[in-house]
């Protein structure tokens, strides 16, 4: 059967449609013709596909052919029966009869003859030629039609239909349709489970020694032919799917040596869509195919089916994964194959996928779709480009190729082609390979900037040379180490690394070429790496038959012509796919091209893409290796705003990455632009190079208004001392965020050494608040620089959900306004008045150091600060001790505090500067002070004791204490002291004796909180008093000394007399008007306490005091001249409402003469007082009354009131305006108080006469 | 043979990569893992197009190449594992058991204290561990 397949391969070609058989009975077939070609293809046809289900073909391509055409007729059955996808798959039985007799005895028995064949799928067409108007015509053609249904129509199914020439009925053409689709489908679906039966009985004998592929595959593409003729292209594929399966299963079974083909001329470019590219008899093997041809034929195949269901998609996917797994094929017959012919066949077969497809797709379908396209695409190019890098590293340029991480992982790890015996040097290439020698010599490799010393990535799985020379024939590997020759060409990019190869064992790194040894080759000597790729140049110049590929591989320029337009082919492609970095990976190819080619725009703006994706994702180690690239570009660019951030990205990258002097490079870069002559300062961001935080630890905490010191730790990742010119940082208040930041500066030039500096910077007073570390500014030259980042460590730009959770550590508390220091008066109870005394201060911080404070003292009126005297000061804490101790042993003493406390301080200009080591606790200050207070101290009367008025003690001492670092802390307080005399006098006429003799009693009221001893006491009397007996006015001299406790009284008797006869001899002489009080005394009290001894005195010593007391004394009423009386009231009971008359009697005592004061006549002047809201007077309250001046003249006054409320009230009172009250007895004249009784009850006020 | 081991952050930040090649050409592999994030990426982003339901950790073969192939699982946490192998055939429940020591590894790495979350993993045991999984994967040893 196999001999059939060149006919197969050629029916195939020819027959594209199925036919449709027209079995002309009545030569009608020129007059229909063109009615029934119109109908083609057929615009819907209902077909069965291979598993029964309907499916709707649209445009079904179909053909008529005549029985009697040769096509059908010189066919041998047995072909017939093997290529049945090419018989007619319906057929058309026109006839035409206007006689029923003929149709009966001629016609009908032909037909039946002509049907008869079971296998056809048929149907009569009736052809009335009857014109309509001819009625006779119509009707016998009728009855024949009729005639025919009746013969062949069966229950089951109308095979006939009827057409009428003159006058087509549209029914017609769509029963004509129906028809001929449903022959087509019953003829379809019984071939193709012909072919099937067939099918299944050939794979039943797989295994037998007779079964044979071929065979298989006519049947087997005979069935996917039939489908594809009938539009069923999905069960077309699926069949060659099959049928490939089939192929690999059979190809595969361990058994017959085949040959795989890919020897002849053109093999190397893939046939991917050319399915005619050989004819299948020509790659017959045995009973099979070879597989180099027969799976492209396949593949073709599919392909041309994918491109008609609109799939290119798939196309591309299935192209992909079938240009892997061929390429492992092809890996496999490598050593049968020409030189590189898989790379080679790769490369064309990537391309031609590529522009098939590329130029199909629309792009209208799913996004992910369009994704996934591209993608492959990509990896289409990115393929390509390997390989072809390959072939090109195999003839000698690789020493050009970018040793990038990109190429050394796509070449590095792909091994070597593995010839059976690797080309050698053809005849006559002396000057080959000398042009190769001076390609390798002159390619100095790029040295990678700022001196960067790096091994370079390796592009080759092993070492070319070693691999060529153990794949010669002739070489065994005894004697490579004859090879070695130690003249290296340094960094000419061979270095060779066995890593993957297991064959090798020992490492080769170096290259061994050179050029003086001979250029004639001798087979024992071991190729030249010059040698060797000459000799795989000429080799591969057999291999490739496509001149664009030859000419790619022919020269260096054509070599990076290709080269970039692959890359840029993958990279687009990605670009446009899931796979951006890959795209961007690829980018920093291009790059690299570009910058050889002194394209430096277009590789700076591809470096920024590649850098921009590998610090985005912290891959630091890839970064490294592109940064300097992007930094010379910036370089020669002279875009000195990208190069020094450039420079700055390099020296923030890890450690480790680059060696110290490589970093040390970097930054004298930096320093050089800093410095050098920009004409616009730089801003750069260094977050990641220079970072900085708060010192660990708690807060700086600084009370409100408080400037400070910030220590702030910045780490520096230059590798060298860096002196910044400018450094400041902003401070955010994390509190209230509407005051935005404040900048604190240091403008002092800083040297960062490497790693950990701290810096101290001055805080300025700051709101209350928290502050956290905001951004750190400073310049260095010209270059501005600021670092946002809080604290070391991490990639940097890293977002992390981990470290930004962590709060942002205040490094700055500005506490709210509190008083951090109090004043306050350490004693409370008075002190002595014009006595020197110890004012206590106490002055006490508040968790607040006083170091170098300054208390200002102002003291108000009536208060002086004797400066002649230091001032002490203590502890509180102390003085407290000394006070309990005082108690105890009452003694007063101070104890001995810590010797080198200063305890003396002196005033200045009303200033005191606190001592150091006073600024923490709370001290004591007492400073001598003396109240002034003229007025001397009056005694009172004990029936209406008058106190001293507490303000007249009262002094203030105005304070300020200036504190804190700059004394920028004031603290502002007066105090009030109080002060007084020791005691107060009360006296008292204790009783008035008949001689006339007074005991005055003097009362001592203690003022102070401590002890009085009374030493002495005299009074000195006033005019008019004499002592009794004329003594010295002192009391009994044994009374002394008095001791008077605090607050208690003591009372000293004075006897004294009226001095008549005082009065008339000392009128002319100044007169002492006030009696005084002397006494002398001391004071025992403690200055913690309150009052004490005066300073100038020694404490506890008994030094006497003197205190004055001025005394009134008033002498009796001794020369009364008026007499009032009250007269009684009339009636028992006053009562409100009730008219009353009040009478005074006024009786004259002395005669008018005989009182010196009086100046009136004989009449009395007298006003009656009375409170209006009590009493309601008719008539006048004042007047003259008639009173003689004789002695013994009396008169009344009467005044009629009336009282208004009722109650005990004050009555009217009767004054004497004229008169001296010492003239005027019975003084008050009349009851204080009288008794008002309610209004009797009454419907009226009306009282009756 | 396993040519590199890689562990990545949920950002795609490298974590820890360690080459077994035994040569200085580490920054290729750092390529090849760089680039498989992209087959990570798009499995995660297309679950309708991944193979492996992704409520797997294992991702199965990211990368098949002709010359080495790389293997991805995914942990909970975003954290990727990678493995580059220059064995062209290996068996997937090789490379799962693999994949689960490795990530144990990793989880006992990462709960130390001292490691910060999102950092680089330093630990020298873990790359003692590491390694020894890597010295004792061999296609079959694990069930």
């Amino acid at each position: 059967m196999a001999n059939y397949l060149a006919q197969f391969q050629a029916i195939k070609n020819t027959s594209d449609r199925l036919v449709v058989a027209v079995e002309d009975v009545s030569d009608l077939w020129p007059s229909v013709k063109e009615g029934l070609e119109k109908r083609l293809p057929l615009k819907k046809a209902s077909l069965n596909n291979k598993t029964r289900n309907p499916v709707y073909v649209e445009n079904l391509q179909a053909e008529f052919i005549l029985t009697t055409d040769s096509r059908l007729r010189s066919r041998f059955p047995q072909e017939q029966y093997l290529f049945w996808f090419r018989e007619p798959y319906a057929t058309i039985v026109l006839v035409s009869c206007e006689d029923l007799d003929e149709f009966k005895t001629i016609l009908k028995p032909r037909l039946k003859l002509i049907v008869q064949n079971e296998e056809r799928e048929w149907f009569i067409v009736f052809v009335s030629k009857a014109h309509p108007n001819n009625d006779q015509a119509t009707k016998n053609a009728k009855k024949v039609y009729a005639r025919l249904e009746v013969d062949f129509n069966t229950r089951k199914r109308e095979r006939c239909c009827k057409l009428d020439l003159n006058g087509v009925d549209a029914s017609f053409w769509e029963d004509f349709d129906f028809k001929i689709v449903e022959s087509i489908r019953n003829t379809l679906d019984r071939r193709a489970q012909f072919y099937e039966e067939e099918i299944r009985k050939m794979s039943e004998q797989r295994l037998m020694p007779v079964w044979n592929f071929c065979n298989f595959f006519i049947l087997k593409e005979s069935l996917a032919f039939m489908f594809e003729m009938a539009h069923l292209h999905e069960d077309s594929l699926r069949e060659y799917d099959e049928l490939e399966l089939c192929y690999i299963e059979t190809v595969s079974t361990p058994g017959k040596q085949r040959d795989f083909g890919g020897l002849e001329h053109g093999d190397d470019q893939a046939a991917l869509l050319k399915p005619g590219f050989k004819p299948l008899s020509q790659i017959v093997q045995d009973d099979s195919f070879r597989e180099f041809e027969f799976r492209q034929y396949l593949f073709a195949r599919q392909v041309k089916l994918l491109f008609r269901l609109g799939r290119p998609l798939e196309v591309v996917m299935r192209g992909y994964s079938f240009i892997i797994s061929f390429s492992k094929t092809l890996a496999l017959h490598e050593n049968t194959l020409p030189f590189c012919l898989r790379e080679v066949w790769v490369i064309s077969a990537c391309l031609a996928i590529i522009s098939s497809t590329s130029s199909t797709y629309d792009g209208l379908a799913a996004p992910d779709n369009e994704k996934e396209f591209y993608r492959l695409h990509g990896d289409l190019y990115s393929l390509c480009r390997i390989k072809f890098m390959r072939l090109a590293y195999l003839i000698g340029y690789g020493v050009e190729i970018e040793k990038s991480p990109v190429n050394s992982a796509s070449l590095s790890m792909l091994p070597w082609p593995k010839p059976s015996i690797w080309p050698a040097v053809p005849e006559d290439a002396s000057a080959k390979v000398l042009a190769k020698e001076k390609l390798i010599l002159q390619a100095n490799p790029r040295m990678k900037h700022f001196n960067i010393q790096r091994k370079q990535l390796p592009l080759e799985p092993s070492s070319l040379l070693r691999e060529a020379n153990r794949r010669r024939a002739s070489l065994s590997v005894g004697n490579l180490s004859e090879l070695i020759d130690y003249r290296q060409i340094d960094g000419s990019g061979i270095d060779g690394h066995q890593k993957f190869s297991p064959s090798t064992t020992n490492s080769m790194s170096r290259t061994y070429s050179g050029p003086n040894l001979e250029s004639s080759l001798s087979l024992d000597r071991p190729m030249r790496i010059s040698e060797v790729h000459v000799a795989a140049e000429h080799a591969l110049e057999n291999t490739v038959t496509d001149p664009d590929l030859l000419k790619s591989l022919s020269s260096l320029e054509e070599f990076e012509q290709k080269y970039m337009e692959l890359t840029k082919g993958a990279a687009d492609n990605y670009h446009h796919s899931w796979w951006k970095r890959h795209g961007v990976a690829l980018d920093g190819e291009i790059a690299a091209l570009c910058f050889k080619h002194g394209n430096y725009d277009l590789a700076a703006k591809s470096y920024e893409k590649v850098c921009a994706l590998y610090a985005g994702e912290g891959w630091q180690d890839l970064l490294a290796e592109v940064l300097p690239n992007l930094a010379e570009c910036q370089k020669i660019l002279n875009d000195q705003a990208g190069y020094l951030s450039s420079c700055v990205r390099l020296l923030s990258l890890e450690d480790g990455l680059f060696l110290a002097k490589e970093r040390q490079a970097f930054q004298l870069e930096v320093v050089r632009l800093a410095h050098s002559e920009m004409k616009h300062p730089v801003p750069l961001d260094v977050s990641s190079l220079i970072t900085f935080s708060g010192n660990p630890g708690p807060p700086l905490q600084l009370c409100d208004g408080d400037p400070g010191t910030l220590p702030v730790t910045v780490w520096s990742g230059f590798p060298d001392d860096i002196t910044l010119e400018s450094l400041s940082l902003t401070l955010t208040n994390t509190l209230n965020t509407d005051e935005g930041v404040k900048t604190i500066k240091s403008s002092d030039a800083h040297i960062l050494k490497p790693g950990r500096n701290v810096i101290k910077l001055d805080v300025p007073p700051q709101k209350p608040g928290s502050y956290v570390l905001g951004v750190l500014t400073g310049q260095i030259g010209n270059l501005r620089f600021r670092s946002h980042n809080f604290s070391k460590g991490g990639p940097q730009d890293n977002d992390d959900f981990m470290s930004y959770e962590k709060p942002t550590r205040p490094v700055l508390k500005v506490l709210k306004p509190r008083t951090l220091v109090d004043i306050s008066a350490a004693v409370s109870s008075a002190l002595l008045m014009n006595e020197l005394q110890w004012l206590g201060l106490i002055v006490k911080p508040i968790d607040y150091s006083l170091k170098g404070s300054l208390l200002s003292i102002d003291t108000g009126p009536g208060l002086m600060i004797d400066e002649s005297h230091t001032i002490d000061i203590n502890e509180y804490a102390k003085t407290m001790e000394d006070k309990v101790h005082a108690h105890d042993s009452n003694t007063i003493t101070e104890n001995n505090t810590h010797p080198l406390e200063p305890k003396q301080l002196y005033i200045e200009n009303g200033k005191i500067a606190l001592p150091d080591w006073a600024s923490d606790t709370s001290t004591t200050l007492w400073f001598p002070v003396h109240a002034i207070d003229d007025r001397m101290a009056r005694a009172a009367s004990a029936d209406s004791p008058h106190r001293q008025n507490m303000v007249d003690g009262m002094r203030t001492i105005a304070l300020k204490l200036e504190f804190g670092a700059f004394r920028n802390q004031i603290f502002e307080r007066t105090i009030a002291v109080h002060f007084t005399d020791p005691f107060y006098v009360t006296t008292r006429v204790a009783n008035k004796c008949n001689d006339g003799t007074l005991l005055l009693q003097a009362t001592i009221h203690s003022q102070v909180k401590a002890t009085l001893c009374l030493y002495d006491a005299w009074l000195d009397l006033q005019a008019g008093f004499v002592h009794v007996r004329k003594e010295n006015g002192r009391p009994v001299s044994s009374f002394f000394p008095l001791v008077i406790s605090p607050s208690s009284t003591a009372g000293i008797l004075f006897s004294i007399c009226i001095d008549n006869m005082a009065i008339a001899a000392d009128q002319n002489e100044v007169v002492q008007a006030e009696s005084i009080l002397n006494v002398m005394y001391g004071i025992s009290g403690d200055r913690s306490n309150g009052a004490h001894s005066p300073t100038s005195l020694k404490l506890g010593s008994s030094d006497k005091l003197f205190f004055k007391v001025a005394i009134a004394l008033q002498r009796p009423i001794l020369d009364p001249c008026i007499a009032v009386g009250f007269v009684p009231f009339s009636s028992n009971c006053l009562r409100v409402g009730q008219l009353i008359n009040m009478k005074w009697r006024v009786e004259r005592l002395k005669d008018l003469e005989a009182s010196p004061s009086s100046s009136c006549k004989d009449e009395v002047l007298y006003e009656v007082d009375a409170n209006p809201e009590i009493w309601m007077i008719a008539g006048r309250t004042m007047g003259h009354a008639l009173l003689s001046n004789a002695r013994g003249s009396r008169t009344e006054i009467t005044v009629t009131c009336m009282p208004l409320v009722s109650g005990h009230v004050r009555p009217p009172q009767l004054g004497l305006p004229a008169m001296d009250d010492a003239n005027i007895s019975c003084n008050p004249p009349g009851p204080h108080l009288v008794c008002v009784l309610p209004p009797t009850l009454s419907s009226s006020y009306c009282i009756p006469a | 043979m396993i040519a590199c081991v890689a562990v990545v952050g949920h950002q795609n930040n490298p974590l820890y990569l360690q080459s077994f090649t035994g040569a200085d050409d580490a920054l290729k592999l750092h390529h090849i893992v760089h680039c498989s994030l992209d087959v990570i990426d798009e499995r995660v982003n297309n679950p309708k197009r991944s193979v492996i339901t992704l409520n797997e950790s294992y991702l199965g073969l990211l990368y098949p190449t002709e010359s080495y192939k790389v293997y991805g699982y995914l942990s909970n946490t975003k954290v990727k594992f990678l493995v580059v192998t220059t064995d062209l055939d290996v068996k997937d429940t090789d490379i799962r058991s693999f994949f689960r020591r490795f990530h144990a590894a990793y989880v006992d790495a990462v709960s130390n204290p001292f490691h910060v979350p999102g950092k680089k993993i330093i630990s020298r045991i873990f790359a003692v561990r590491v390694s020894g999984i890597v010295k004792a994967f061999a296609p079959g040893t694990y069930g």
